[in-house]
């Protein structure tokens, strides 16, 4: 450590060896080295900020400009319209189908997704024999693409000679519509998701699992509390902060859902009812599919205050069990 | 141990496998025109076309065989899976001004609305092709200030494809010529005959109330916008009176199998005895011939009710971002010719839209097999002659199809409708695209 | 402690069937022809067809380019955002400078913005700068995550001891150098992590390639989906597409299972 740099930078929490007596040599590296210093650290995080200002930041904030215009996918720029984009999403039916259809499937693929995740980890959590290979084994499907897993759940997921139906009508129950059906379509690709994302969840429910103090179970066993009431009683409680974190990023992943409803059918279009069309989806077609990217950029910017809000919902959340617990305790 | 390095070994060796293979395809990678200049070091300028298709244009050994005749060209062939996905990307590159191919096939469908693009198209008018195709096929892509934005390649003139031993089961002739005869006039007699076959058959009469939207929709003029393009999609009584007739058949007198066109059940149905006909453009053989290998039963009649009838067919057009429009155009001219078509009628039977190519005898004397060995070159020329005009189509026609057809699925396929509660969210829907 | 009952072995024996069920449906159709699934009974042994099927998904779509791009896209990007997450997560960590807190705090709060709802900005610019179909389009964008950046900090704070550091500044080494030799050893497990994570969540990546790339020169889930979008769709070769493409990662994650399964688990102790 050199003279330069302790009169600039705050003391180090970890004494280090005393500064050597300066030198003239010294003084002149310690300038040079001065600024190394002192600016080196912005030299390192600059990548990502520059690189969050251009594809990030700027993206989002030009989107609110397009969304303000006529604004033609091949002609460019036409005229102002102000907030007519707005208006014309908000008061047509498309949006707000797309919306619940979008919540819908979200709520499908979270809350089976966690009871799952949970159940997994707490078998998991048990003194397995070969337990890498259990954990990995659960793991598995989270290597497989989504548009792989939209593929091969579309097949088993067939109206009329799907395996799935199949299966329902060898135990004598009724074939589902899975395509024509709004809530089975929702249900089919929460399907998907849970699919890929069930056994990822579980392990970081896992290791939050083992990071319960054990002697707390133990207590409790003495206490006579069976293995139910233990799970109730003290995994859960436990586990509250993770599993909210499960939520939140699979809030921010999940309302942007495309791959899965985009192959659900071959057209990728979200039905002919608009019965599975996401906001996403919702968004690529005004875009791409009709050339309105002034519409198209108004849907991602209400998209985008949509999560916004759910995020705040899920932070009061938070804020309020993390409070709750405090006072319990 | 033993085993993880047992599959470092597999991991290494596939991807090297897959470098090797990559390395030998090599030759067409980096196959956009404009970084293709310097490629050929050494043996003069060679020149990159790329050709961009979809579905089946029938052109893979064509473009072999003009590289083999033009020394220093290389022609890059670039075939997207579906129409949509192909008009997506050419949109897409129209947009962004660079990406498109040197030759972009484009379908009849959507060609009037890149009308709207003119400047972004060369123009390929030349007296040399003058007359080459139906005046009908070169109307729909002459502007008004006499630029050609694109040659033809394919159409798709109708005719009926039949199971004849459905037709036997049911009590129907089953000869082809008695079947044209029987199903000759209008639509309604092509329901009647079905009503009639329903009712001794547990098949139904036609795929999907969506295929035979197409035929019939086909056979409008400014169906969903006016002369001046205004769009009377909801307000024109024959659009309606189609719309009821299709549904009316299709659901009351159950005469449709209720599937949905292309999708997996769709296909799968081929293999079962769910309806006995389709309505048959010369591109839909190969896809009947795909999805029901091994069925036996298939032919051909030629007729079409309502008069003649085209459903598809496409166009190449060179776009004007492009680095060597001069050859460009020079291939499109070459591949649009007659002789050229016939060949790839040989190869995927997409049907010429060349006056000359339906003179040849390669044509008129091609048979077809898998279709109890019917004589569907002299059938589908017959089809093409019937046809008096192409449907003149507006720059919003593929939208607003899309939401018709979207109208008849959920009343047709899905059944959450009813055709008037599906009618009033077709409306919004032309609504809502302004 | 005791080891757990039949059910529970019972439990997660019937989750990791059930993981591997689709995949080996896939593989069961994928190895038969179209006309398998219309058969009054599902087959339950595999057919003889797969390499056939295989043959014609690869040529069918650009099946060899769409690898190859993956894996350069995925290699790129993985390497990218390992070294700049762990140079910015090393600043962040183990560097004093002003606004450091508050700059970390901002790193954070961008991992909940959406940025592909910047998509048609995005879009635009990739066009202006003619990247469009180019794979310099899902690169650049991709080559420092907030996530790993966040990671990196996490973990080199409390990997690196900071004695070592001053150490070596004490012997006159560089910022630079000190970062080289000291941190990015000690980053070196979080690092593959993260590289690992990358590549999996770029190699799976559809909705920004798809728009930007296009069918013309897509990465492999690109690919995969124009084998469903035809006229005429052979499941037996949409599956087939799905196997195949599905097997490098299944290789990897036969290679890095264990690393993937810790990483996950180690993340989430410090969330």
């Amino acid at each position: 450590m050199t003279v330069g740099a302790t009169t600039t930078a705050p003391p180090a929490t970890t004494a280090g060896p005393l500064p050597a007596p300066a030198s003239p040599k010294r003084e002149r590296r310690g300038r040079r080295s001065g600024v190394d210093v002192r600016f080196s650290p912005y030299l390192y995080i600059a990548p990502f900020f520059v690189l969050f200002a251009v594809t990030g930041l700027f993206p989002l904030l030009y989107t609110g400009w397009v969304a303000l215009h006529d604004w033609d996918q091949i002609m460019g720029q036409g005229e102002f319209v102000g907030l007519d984009n707005f208006v014309a999403v908000l008061t047509g039916s498309a949006f707000w189908r797309a919306f619940t259809n979008t919540v819908s499937i979200f709520v499908l693929s979270s809350v089976p997704q966690i009871a799952a995740a949970l159940l997994i980890a707490t078998a998991l959590d048990r003194n397995l024999r070969a337990k890498t290979l259990w954990r990995m084994g659960v793991l598995l499907p989270y290597v497989v693409a989504p548009v792989a897993v939209a593929l091969i759940f579309s097949n088993l997921f067939a109206d009329r000679f799907g395996l799935i139906n199949a299966l329902l009508e060898t135990v004598g129950l009724e074939p589902v519509r899975w395509h024509s059906d709004r809530f089975a379509s929702h249900v089919a690709i929460a399907t998907m998701v849970n699919f890929r994302w069930t056994g990822y969840n579980a392990l970081i429910l896992l290791a939050a699992m083992q990071a319960v103090p054990r002697d707390l179970y133990e207590q409790a066993a003495i206490d006579g509390a069976n293995a139910w009431r233990q799970f109730w009683a003290i995994t859960v409680p436990m586990l509250r902060p993770t599993i909210i974190f499960v939520i939140i990023t699979s809030t921010i992943g999940g309302l942007q859902i495309f791959d899965e409803p985009r192959m659900f059918d071959q057209y990728g279009r979200g039905g002919a009812d608009q019965q599975w069309q996401t906001l996403t989806i919702y968004l690529y077609e005004l875009g791409w599919t009709r050339s309105d990217f002034g519409m198209a950029s108004a849907v991602a910017w209400l998209l985008f205050l949509i999560i916004v809000g759910f995020g705040i919902v899920n932070y009061l959340i938070t804020r309020r069990i993390a409070t709750a617990e405090g006072k319990k305790s | 141990m033993q085993s993880s390095k047992h599959i470092y070994y597999l991991l290494a060796s596939s991807t090297a496998l897959t470098l090797a293979l990559t390395a030998c395809g090599d030759g067409d990678n980096g196959a956009s025109a404009d970084d293709g200049d310097d490629t050929g070091s050494g043996s003069g300028r060679q020149i990159e076309l790329s050709v961009a298709t979809f579905n089946e244009f029938g052109y893979e050994e064509l473009l072999k065989e003009y590289e083999a005749d033009n020394p220093g060209i290389k022609v890059t062939h670039v075939k997207a899976d579906t129409a949509d996905n192909a008009r997506a990307a050419l949109r897409n590159s129209l947009g962004a001004n660079s990406g498109a191919s040197d030759i972009e096939g484009m379908e009849v469908d959507w060609v009037v609305e890149f009308k709207q693009y003119p400047d972004k198209f060369a123009d390929l008018a030349d007296p040399e092709v003058e007359g080459r195709w139906f005046d009908w096929k070169t109307e729909a892509v002459t502007l008004e200030d006499g630029k050609l934005m694109g040659y033809g390649t394919d159409i798709g003139p109708e005719a009926i494809c039949y199971r004849a031993d459905l037709f036997e089961a049911a009590g129907l002739p089953t000869d082809r010529e008695e079947v044209a005869e029987l199903l000759e006039g209008s639509w309604e007699n092509y329901f009647e005959v079905g009503k009639d076959f329903v009712a001794n058959s547990d098949a139904a009469w036609y795929d999907s109330a969506g295929a035979l939207w197409q035929g019939m929709i086909n056979q409008i003029d400014y169906a969903y916008e006016d002369a001046d393009g205004n769009i009377v999609a909801a307000s024109n009584p024959e659009v309606r009176a189609i719309y009821d007739q299709v549904l009316q058949a299709s659901v009351e007198d159950e005469l449709s199998a209720g599937l949905a066109l292309w999708s997996p059940d769709y296909t799968a149905s081929f293999q079962k005895d769910e309806f006995a006909t389709m309505l048959c453009p010369g591109w839909m053989l190969g896809i009947i011939e795909g999805n029901a290998a091994g069925v036996e039963g298939w032919d051909v009649a030629n007729v079409f009710p309502g008069g003649g009838g085209v459903w598809g067919g496409s166009y190449l057009t060179v776009p004007a971002q492009g680095d060597n429009i001069e050859e460009a155009t020079k291939l499109a001219k070459w591949l649009t010719a007659p002789e050229q078509q016939v060949k790839a009628f040989e190869a995927k039977g997409t049907f010429p839209s060349q006056l000359e190519a339906l003179d040849s005898d390669v044509l008129l004397e091609s048979t077809n097999a898998f279709f109890n060995d019917a004589p569907t070159g002299q059938i589908f020329v017959d089809r093409a002659e019937a046809v008096k005009a192409q449907p003149v189509k507006g720059p919003r026609y593929f939208d607003i199809n899309t939401a018709l057809q979207d109208a008849i699925t959920r009343v047709d396929v899905d059944q959450t409708d009813d055709p008037e509660s599906s009618w009033a969210k077709f409306v919004s829907a032309v609504e809502a695209l302004g | 402690m005791r080891r757990p009952s039949w059910f529970v072995y019972g439990l997660l024996a019937a989750v990791v069937l059930g993981s591997m069920f689709p995949l080996w449906w896939s593989f069961l159709i994928a190895s038969h022809d179209a006309t398998v699934l219309s058969r009054e009974r599902f087959p339950l042994i595999p057919g003889g067809n797969f390499l056939r099927n295989a043959a014609t998904v690869i040529d069918t779509v650009p099946f060899w380019r769409a690898t190859m791009n993956s894996i350069i896209v995925s290699t790129t990007v993985s390497a990218s955002v390992v070294f700049f997450s762990t140079l910015a997560g090393y600043a962040f960590a183990k560097l004093r400078f002003r606004f450091s807190g508050p700059l970390l705090v901002f790193v954070i709060a961008t991992m909940a913005v959406p940025t592909q709802l910047g998509v048609v900005p995005l879009y635009q610019v990739m066009a202006k700068l003619g990247w469009t179909g180019e794979l310099t389009a899902v690169i650049v964008p991709g080559l420092v995550t907030a996530f790993g950046v966040f990671w990196m900090t996490q973990y080199l704070t409390q990997a690196v001891p900071t004695e070592l550091i001053e150490a070596a500044r004490v012997d006159g080494a560089s910022m630079i150098r000190t970062f080289w030799h000291v941190g990015l050893p000690a980053a070196r497990p979080a690092a593959w992590m993260l590289g690992l994570f990358t590549f999996v969540a770029t190699w799976t990546n559809f909705f920004w390639p798809f728009i930007v790339l296009g069918p013309r020169n897509p990465t492999l889930p690109v690919a995969l989906q124009q084998l469903q979008a035809a006229h005429f769709v052979d499941y037996s070769l949409v599956l087939a597409g799905a196997v195949l493409a599905t097997i490098p990662l299944i290789l990897l994650f036969a290679v890095a299972g264990r690393q993937l399964v810790s990483g996950i688990m180690q993340g989430a102790v410090k969330q």
